[in-house]
């Protein structure tokens, strides 16, 4: 293809991204931005040109060791939901802009460790974003037509355009904001996009390869399989291999935590917790498809070519040797999305470390504090601008003297060690207190060094001096400290070896010197925070143990300076409102030092801000126990609000109970009141008929007719007869409606007890020529208590025989059997329970309303004692509504 | 999320650990192939896609 073609699909390319850049940033809220896929596709700023390329090349030349380095990720995801999220959450409490920031915070904001992180950082990233710059350059020249095109100077050598061009996007939408912890939507917006091509891409280059240029998968395999040393390709060739293996994993393991880019991806673009939801099952499938097609393509460039030179770049070299041009420049502006993402994320997430950790902190600081707010943010921002133009300037270079020779595979390899010598003081401090800033600065050094000697140092002696003395024969000829087999262990691959040398002695150290030195005070308040981040979240600005003279007048200054004199007031009006202080305060306390410290994070980094804030204050030096007695207070005030509120919710619950147990008793009184007052006038009544009566026959002694004399005793029987009945229910409705009723439950025949209580009320239901029917002649036993069931029954067929009228009366008496109970009904012709009665027939004392002109016929407690019966028996009694004539009353016995 | 939920969570990444590394890797260390895809590849690629799957219905059910 013509170069000049090719310039003009990149930069077109390079203009869409800025677009889709440009957009995001605009609608910053929009869905479109803020989504779980497209966070998940950020992450997968981890596959940059090396998954594109360098995998193929290692699955054809050495086989299956390119896996490793994606399974480490697939192991770490579920664990995300753990890690990842207390990472989040710190980071956004400490408004946190970097690993830098991080490490150096969690170790007491420690000034020289955050300078150390960044540097770990720039060692290790320089070399990959030169490996991204190689991809770019050598695919560009395998798709240009010139293959015998080699640049000899920078100024004709595209990739260094390239590279200037990633600069100026990366510096554009990179540094609008003088605070890096604000989220950089435009550039997560084009890495998703770019996320998706690459993945899109290379899947397609991988089914033409599969499907098209050969017969499937199965064909490739039995092509490739008859060739040599085809068994090394596709097994593990020992325990040996096994322990590169593990090794690789547990580098890559890391590498998805500490990498400045996934660290940038992963928690300082973070929008929203619950985005993990999807990341953490997404990430992992989208590095599986990334991985399908890499054996296939190599094995199909591998039995196409032969040799294994060019085998990194099988993907763009099978559609060219084909002729499919197009699918080609597919491919290549797959490999250049995943170069660009990389290249620009890194510098970003570098150039934030490099401002905010090393040169603001280690000089610009006294300048700052002098300045004008608007002049600070904007020197703060050229210096992010200066490093980004510095990095990927450097990396250029590096590039040009020492990646030409390595493979993508190494150089990664070589980053993913460096980076890896943060991970002790990284993963152990977010989990262990004790671990101090001392431990963490030796561990990194010696693990940095060690790295340096086995890795590092071989290959830049061999490309200054040309020999490959320093690995045959070791340092001034010891063999011990040959450096791919440090003390003879020369099994392990070279990194692998490097990874297994640096990580332990780092592990160690770090280990060692937190058990011997002690941090100070300041320390172990930040190891507190983040290590109990859930509890201390909750504290709050209060974390902060902190004692001494500040004004606010003077904090407020350095605030002003870089936030400027709007933002800074408004910040501290918030803190006021906040803590509900008043707005004139004038002593600064703990919580406004850390949340001033936390303001100023963001623009100048923790170490900064903590140095800037603290030659504003005059702080006490604390001892240790101090502050661990103060945070041990306030972590058990927490606890003992907690306990407090929980009591005081027990507490009003009883309350509302014991409210409520009260109005029922009120309730309950007031029915008794209403139920003495009806048991009393219904006593009354018979008693006044029969004092009555007594009195006139005691006072006419003489004169009065025999007859009316027999009809007035005959009164007073009745009446006391009436009396005898009425204090007999309500002796009998009191028993049951206070519980005290036992039921004798026994074994009987329903159908001889309606017979029963058919018999003992017929004389009546004579008397007044009633019928009544026995419908349901059938046998059936269950259990209950006769009497009472008697007394029910009774009771039922006698208020029927009362409602009858006499000579035409009938009444049915009737059962069924329904689901687990036997239903008993008693039917009469009579005249009907009007409607308005239905719900109260069963209430004592009621009389439905037309008995009131008469003397009334029953006790009133007749079916209320009926229905007291029936519950005693968990049964139910109703009368059945919607009849034309006449009255049934039903109840039921269960059984089962 | 509940803690028990997270720590299936916890416990799926130390089994992929555990399965991924030798000697566990090593029951898969042999040749031949399915769907022409190397024993050992293809059995990583299903654990691999198996553990997908489990995040994905433990997140599913219980992420709150």
């Amino acid at each position: 293809m013509n170069n000049y073609t090719l310039v003009a699909i990149i930069i077109i390319y390079l203009a869409v991204l800025f677009y889709i850049a440009f957009l995001a940033e605009k609608k910053r809220q929009s869905k479109w931005v803020n989504n779980p896929y497209v966070y998940t596709l950020s992450l997968a700023v981890y596959c940059s040109a090396w998954t594109y390329y360098g995998s193929v090349g290692i699955a054809a030349n050495s086989g299956i060791n390119f896996l490793p380095i994606y399974l480490g990720p697939v192991i770490a995801a579920p664990l995300w939901i753990v890690v990842l999220r207390k990472i989040i959450r710190i980071s956004k409490q400490h408004k946190i802009s970097s690993i830098a920031d991080f490490i150096s915070l969690r170790y007491g904001n420690n000034r020289f460790l955050g300078a150390l992180v960044t540097i770990v950082c720039l060692f290790g990233t320089l070399p990959y974003i030169s490996l991204q710059l190689k991809a770019v350059s050598e695919t560009f020249e395998i798709m240009s037509d010139d293959t015998s095109y080699i640049s000899t100077t920078v100024i004709d050598d595209s990739t260094f355009y390239v590279a200037l061009l990633l600069a100026i996007f990366a510096t554009f939408f990179g540094t609008q904001n003088a605070d890096a912890s604000e989220k950089h939507k435009g550039i997560i917006a084009s890495v998703a996009f770019e996320s998706v091509l690459k993945l899109v891409f290379f899947l397609i280059i991988g089914a033409y390869v599969t499907f098209y240029l050969f017969d499937g998968t199965t064909d490739i395999y039995n092509q490739i399989s008859i060739t040599e040393n085809f068994k090394e390709l596709t097994t593990l060739s020992g325990v040996e291999d096994g322990f590169n293996w593990l090794f690789l994993i547990g580098l890559s393991f890391m590498a998805i935590f500490l990498l400045p880019r996934q660290f940038q991806v992963s928690v300082l673009e973070n929008n929203r917790e619950k985005h993990l939801k999807k990341a953490i099952w997404l990430f992992p499938l989208y590095l599986l498809l990334f991985n399908i097609f890499v054996i296939f393509i190599a094995w199909a460039g591998k039995l196409t070519f032969g040799s294994t030179e060019n085998a990194e770049y099988y993907s763009l070299l099978l559609p060219l040797e084909n002729g499919n041009s197009f699918l080609a420049t597919l491919v290549f502006l797959g490999g250049f999305s995943a170069v660009i993402s990389m290249v620009i994320v890194s510098t970003l997430a570098l150039s934030t470390m490099v401002s905010n950790n090393l040169i603001i902190p280690y000089g610009f600081l006294d300048k700052f504090i002098k300045n004008q707010p608007e002049r600070n943010s904007k020197y703060i921002k050229s210096i992010r601008r200066i490093s980004i133009f510095t990095i990927i300037i450097t990396a250029y270079f590096f590039y040009v003297s020492f990646s030409k020779e390595l493979s993508l595979y190494s150089i990664g390899l070589i980053s993913f060690v460096i980076i890896a010598q943060l991970a002790p003081s990284f993963f152990i401090g977010l989990y262990w207190n004790r671990g101090s800033s001392k431990a963490a600065v030796a561990g990194i050094i010696v693990g940095f060094l060690i790295a340096v000697y086995t890795l590092v140092l071989p290959f830049t002696i061999q490309a200054y001096t040309g020999t490959d003395d320093f690995t045959q024969y070791g340092l001034l000829g010891v063999s011990e400290l040959k450096p791919y087999a440090l003390f003879g262990i020369d099994f392990l691959s070279p990194p692998a070896h490097a990874f297994f040398w640096s990580m332990t002695f780092n592990l160690m150290s770090y280990l060692v010197f937190s058990l011997i030195s002690k941090g100070n005070y300041r320390e172990r308040n930040y190891a507190e925070m983040f290590v109990d981040s859930k509890n201390f979240s909750t504290l709050q600005d209060s974390a902060l143990v902190w004692k001494g003279e500040a004004y606010v007048s003077d904090i407020k200054s350095v605030l002003v300076r870089f936030l400027g004199e709007k933002r800074a007031t408004r910040a501290l009006t918030i803190f006021f409102t906040k803590y509900k202080l008043p707005q004139d305060t004038q002593l600064a306390d703990a919580r406004l030092i850390n949340f001033s410290e936390k303001l100023l994070t963001g623009s100048i980094g923790s170490a900064s801000a903590k140095i800037l804030i603290a030659s504003v204050v005059k702080e006490e030096q604390i001892s240790l126990v101090e502050v661990l007695k103060i945070l041990e207070e306030s972590k058990e005030n927490i606890v003992s609000n907690k306990v407090l509120l929980e009591k005081s919710k027990e507490l009003s619950q009883l309350s509302s109970k014991l409210k409520d147990a009260n109005e029922e008793l009120i309730s309950k009184d007031k029915q008794k009141d209403e139920f003495l007052d009806t048991v009393a006038h219904e006593l009354k009544t018979p008693i006044t008929g029969i004092r009555a009566a007594t009195e006139l026959l005691m006072d006419e002694d003489d004169d009065m007719p025999k007859e009316i004399k027999a009809q007035f005793l005959k009164n007073i029987l009745q009446d006391s007869d009436r009396l005898g009945r009425l204090i007999h229910n309500i002796l009998d409705f009191e028993k049951l409606e206070t519980g005290r009723l036992n039921l004798d439950m026994q074994y009987h025949d329903i159908q001889k007890t309606i017979t029963k209580a058919i018999s003992s009320i017929s004389q009546i239901a004579a008397k007044k020529d009633v019928k009544i029917i026995n419908k349901n002649l059938h046998v059936f036993s269950t259990n209950y208590d006769e009497d009472r069931i008697l007394q029910v029954l009774t009771n039922l067929l006698s208020n029927a025989i009362k409602f009858c009228e006499p000579n035409t009366g009938e009444i049915i008496i009737d059962y069924k059997l329904g689901n687990e109970m036997v239903e008993i009904s008693v039917t009469d012709n009579g005249k009907g329970i009007p409607v308005e009665d239905h719900d109260f027939i069963f209430d004592k004392f009621y009389q439905s309303q037309d008995q009131n002109t008469r003397k009334p016929q029953g006790s009133g407690l007749g079916l209320a004692i009926t229905k007291q019966i029936v519950d005693k028996h968990n049964g139910k009694i109703w009368a059945k509504k919607g009849l034309k004539n006449g009255a049934t009353l039903v109840f039921t016995i269960p059984f089962k | 999320m509940k803690k028990r939920h997270e720590q299936k969570l916890v416990v799926l990444s130390i089994a992929l650990f555990l399965i991924f590394n030798v000697p566990f890797i090593l029951v898969f260390n042999f040749e031949g192939a399915v769907f022409g895809v190397p024993t050992l590849y293809f059995s990583i690629f299903s654990i691999w896609l198996l553990s997908i799957v489990i995040s994905y219905i433990v997140l599913k059910r219980h992420y709150e």
